[in-house]
């Protein structure tokens, strides 16, 4: 228990409750720095929950219980950091959490359930959870909200069992278990009328999945019925053929008439450059932590860049300020520590590539790679995405650029594409990075992932890879409990590679309970 | 009812993927396209020389190496066909063209080629990239990759001939073989029908998996047959239904419901005929592919079509077909683990429950179903439900 990384036992924190023993104690300094960061956090929700509007949804909806786990949430994303590290994370996740509640206050605003701010809401594009907002970075007077981020995505980061009810209601409904959980929890907030209702208009896109995209046709039935336009963009799948990509640049095209017809808005290129200006520099700024992460001396990576990046990359797309400015905070920090040395754990025993889709509900699962086995990862999937420039002054390319945005989303730039971009890449990855190991997430859902398992273990073997299978169903722990996805680790570790952990009171932790 | 005389001859024609009038086909020099989705615009395969197979595995029993490949989640279909391309069971293949369709297909396919399945040299794969949405954008698509992706392919390694003569000549002996099927699918009309919907399955699915001219005689002598044919003066069947869902290319399928008590009057799946065996019209002033693309494009009823006119429109069309063959309910059925069918079953049933009206069994099923009981009985009792209903003077 101090300030050195790896000076306390993290499993003792653990009480087989909701919120956990105690703080950790990081040393002086550091703990400060955390407390302080806590206490902004808790007057953040307590400057949320003074807007009427907020309340009204605080209780119009079963999910936004979840948002009481805030604070948690951070701390679970923060465990075992100290220093530089430790403010790396606090720059993302408070920042992303502030721009949760900025989406919260306007969709509740907006929302006919509580504010029903009406001129407001005829301000709103509705966008999918896992969607490009970079087609709103023309629209300066719209808002893009995306109601399914707040009600599944992130509540499910921040309690695992946030979305069960959800999915009992849309297996009540018909709808098999088999399918990926998320675009089945988002059905099932619609059918149980738990759906902020507001927005001119809602584009949807054919995102990363066939679940994805058959889901997305329940949500746009009910849109029509509340009278809200929904046009869908079908992004092509084999996205890295040349012969597509003017089919998608016209889906952008129509796409953004639609919203200009539906809203009056006209399209500014100029605000759409200044955006993709910020963009460019924020992409920037995630290429060079990654190019440290091809050095023994990684600074940012894991979850802190995984759900960082997908915040940036998809949600924000250049639109808010403050995003790029803590990038260079962030980098400032990284740069230091890089040149220091320092490490996060006191032993980085493998290097590993992290594969497939994520648990959401576990999404912690990387910092307990770290600190109990000292595995290091290095770099995730859904952070290894289009890493380009794009144009920050040509219109007609800009179009493609989008387009290209769109095809090569999150998880949809692997999953769809055939299987050089989910296969033969990992592959490539691997030696780039120096990586050692591959921790494959198996999200039973998934079954563009599945479809592609036993090639994944014939190359692995040609490769000379250590290949580690973590089995989990996204966003549904009743499934898998969160221990499972430990032992798929802790088996290998121990019977395969014969090695002991770095923190053994992590191994086994009392956490199905935890927010 | 007297048996048809050929329909022995027809389901032998189904036991194997590699079935004699492919083998004749092969001897005589012509090529074998294989396709798995409608999707694939199957005329533009019928050009000289060529001819497509949409894969099946007929008499399918362990999938453990699909298994293996592809995990116990995907749908048995896909692994059963990778299984017997795992096995050998698809040599007689010149290509494969599939379109990036369903996440499983593809996957299925991508596994065959990179565990190099198809040994015969110069084999090659497409993937189309198939419109999601039916408009003019994704039209445009559809004849760029068709063009680009099955037509070029077939004229440079096979010599085929793609122009708009050949592809016309194409679209009139496609369109002869379709006027046959739909003029006897549509004895399916009648009030007792003098063809069962099991008899029809078979005729229709050997149109799928067989050179389409080598069928032609046999299936024009079966319709003057079947114009002939006296049904049982009291039907054995005690409802109607139509049969709606994912893809059924195991004929044990459409006999166990017929078997249950329920005549399949109407096909909506996946190898059926509605759609899939509707003519192809075809105008003068419009280029003849863009034309062809547009039927198919057009008359696709996969889930995987997103947009919100063919969302509404598949339900609007398992109405309109049920009502046309007088339908007293409709069994949605899904392929277990198909993603697509998942959530079309779940909306569609309660669609065409609550705002159509129709009694709706709603039912996942493996690839083969062989002898299902659950099945079966669930189709009994569905049966008798309606029965019930008709009983007690409801409206359907």
């Amino acid at each position: 228990m101090g300030k050195a990384v790896g000076s306390e036992r993290l499993g003792s924190l653990y009480s087989g409750g909701k919120v956990r023993r105690r703080r950790e104690w990081r040393g002086l300094g550091d703990t400060l720095y955390d407390y302080s960061r806590w206490l902004k956090i808790m007057l953040m929700l307590l400057k949320f929950m003074s807007k009427p509007a907020n309340i009204k949804g605080f209780f119009r909806y079963r999910w936004m219980l979840n948002y009481l786990a805030v604070p948690m949430m951070i701390d679970r994303h923060t465990v075992g950091l100290r220093g530089n590290h430790l403010r790396i994370a606090h720059e993302e996740y408070d920042l992303v959490a502030e721009d949760v509640a900025l989406l919260l206050t306007n969709a509740f605003r907006a929302d006919k359930h509580c504010g029903n701010d009406r001129e407001f809401s005829k301000k709103i594009v509705v966008l999918d959870e896992n969607e490009m907002f970079a087609i709103m970075c023309g629209f300066p007077n719209l808002k893009s909200v995306s109601w399914e981020t707040a009600a599944v995505y992130v509540s499910v980061l921040l309690r695992g069992h946030a979305v069960h009810h959800y999915l009992d209601v849309v297996q009540e409904m018909g709808l098999p278990g088999d399918v990926c959980p998320m675009p089945a929890a988002e059905a099932g907030v619609v059918i149980d009328d738990d759906m902020p209702v507001f927005g001119a208009c809602a584009v949807q896109c054919n995102t990363t999945c066939d679940g994805s995209l058959l889901g997305n046709g329940i949500l746009a039935r009910r849109y029509e019925q509340e009278g809200i336009p929904v046009f869908q963009i079908a992004a092509p799948l084999r996205h890295t053929e040349e012969g597509v990509q003017e089919y998608a640049a016209q889906e952008i095209r129509n796409a953004i008439k639609f919203i200009e017809d539906c809203t009056g808005e006209k399209w500014s290129w100029e605000a759409y450059f200044e955006n993709i200006k910020r963009f460019n520099e924020e992409t920037r700024h995630r290429v060079g932590w990654m190019e440290m992460s091809r050095t023994d001396y990684p600074q940012v990576f894991g979850a802190n860049l995984a759900l960082y990046s997908e915040t940036t990359y998809m949600a924000i797309a250049g639109r808010v300020p403050a995003f790029v400015e803590a990038d260079r905070r962030i980098t400032k920090l990284a740069e230091e520590s890089f040149r220091r040395k320092e490490m996060l754990v006191p032993e980085y025993r493998h290097r590993a590539i992290i594969w497939g889709v994520q648990s959401q509900f576990y999404t912690d699962f990387l910092p307990w790679l770290q600190n109990c086995w000292g595995i290091l990862p290095l770099v995730d999937m859904l952070s290894l995405v289009y890493l380009d420039q794009l144009s920050e002054d040509d219109p007609e390319q800009a179009i493609y650029d989008i387009a290209r945005l769109y095809e090569e989303m999150i998880m949809r730039n692997r999953t769809h594409g055939g299987y050089e971009v989910l296969l033969d890449d990992l592959w490539r990855y691997c030696e780039e990075y120096n990586a050692d190991m591959v921790i494959l997430w198996e999200h039973i859902g998934c079954k563009a992932l599945n479809g592609m398992h036993g090639m994944f273990e014939e190359r692995a073997r040609e490769h000379g890879i250590k290949l580690i299978w973590v089995n989990h169903d996204l966003m549904d722990m009743r499934v898998v409990p969160k221990q499972n996805l430990r032992d798929d680790v802790n088996r290998y570790m121990r019977s395969v590679l014969r090695e002991e952990p770095l923190d053994p009171s992590l191994e086994v932790i009392d956490d199905a309970q935890s927010w | 009812m007297k048996d048809l005389k050929h329909l022995y001859y027809f389901e032998r024609l189904l036991e194997d993927a590699d079935n004699d009038l492919v083998r004749q086909a092969r001897q005589q020099g012509r090529k074998c396209i294989g396709s798995i989705c409608y999707q694939i615009p199957e005329v533009l395969m019928e050009l000289e020389g060529v001819f497509p197979v949409r894969l099946r595995a007929p008499r399918t029993g362990s999938i453990e190496m699909g298994t293996y490949y592809m995990t116990s989640l995907l749908c048995e279909y896909s692994r059963a066909l990778l299984e017997r391309a795992i096995e050998g069971g698809y040599q007689f293949l010149d290509c494969l063209i599939a379109p990036d369709g369903c996440t499983m297909i593809n996957r299925c396919v991508e596994n065959m080629e990179l565990l190099k399945t198809m040994s015969g040299e110069g084999f090659f794969y497409k993937y189309l990239e198939v419109p999601m949405k039916a408009d003019d954008n994704g039209l445009a698509l559809y004849v760029s990759e068709c063009r680009r992706k099955v037509l070029e392919p077939l004229a440079e390694k096979f010599g085929a001939d793609i122009s708009d003569a050949a592809l016309r000549k194409a679209v009139e002996q496609h369109n002869r073989l379709c006027r046959v099927i739909t003029e006897i699918g549509n004895f399916r009309k009648e009030k007792n029908p003098r063809i069962t919907g099991y008899e029809f399955h078979i005729l229709c699915m050997a149109t799928y998996v067989c050179p389409k001219d080598m069928l032609l005689d046999k299936l024009e002598e079966t319709l003057e047959e079947i114009k002939e044919r006296k049904p049982d003066e009291k039907s054995p069947f005690r409802a109607r239904v139509a049969l709606v869902g994912s893809e059924i290319d195991d004929v044990d399928m459409v006999k166990l419901v017929e078997d249950s008590g329920a005549l399949v009057v109407a096909d909506r799946f996946c190898l059926g005929s509605l759609p899939g065996r509707e003519e192809i019209s075809l105008n003068d002033s419009e280029d003849v592919l863009t034309q062809i693309c547009r039927h198919y494009m057009m008359a696709s009823m996969c889930p995987r079509q997103m947009n919100m006119e063919k969302v509404n429109r598949r339900k609007a069309y398992v109405n309109e077909i049920a009502g046309e063959y007088g339908a007293d309910g409709i069994i949605f059925e899904q392929m277990k683990f198909c993603d697509p069918w998942a959530y079309e079953r779940m909306t569609g049933t309660h669609i065409l429950r609550e705002e159509y009206g129709y009694p709706v069994l709603s039912i996942d099923r493996p690839y083969a179903v062989g002898n299902s009981g659950q099945i079966r009985t669930r189709v009994q009792a569905f049966v008798e439900s309606i029965e019930i209903k008709k009983l007690q003077g409801g409206d359907r």
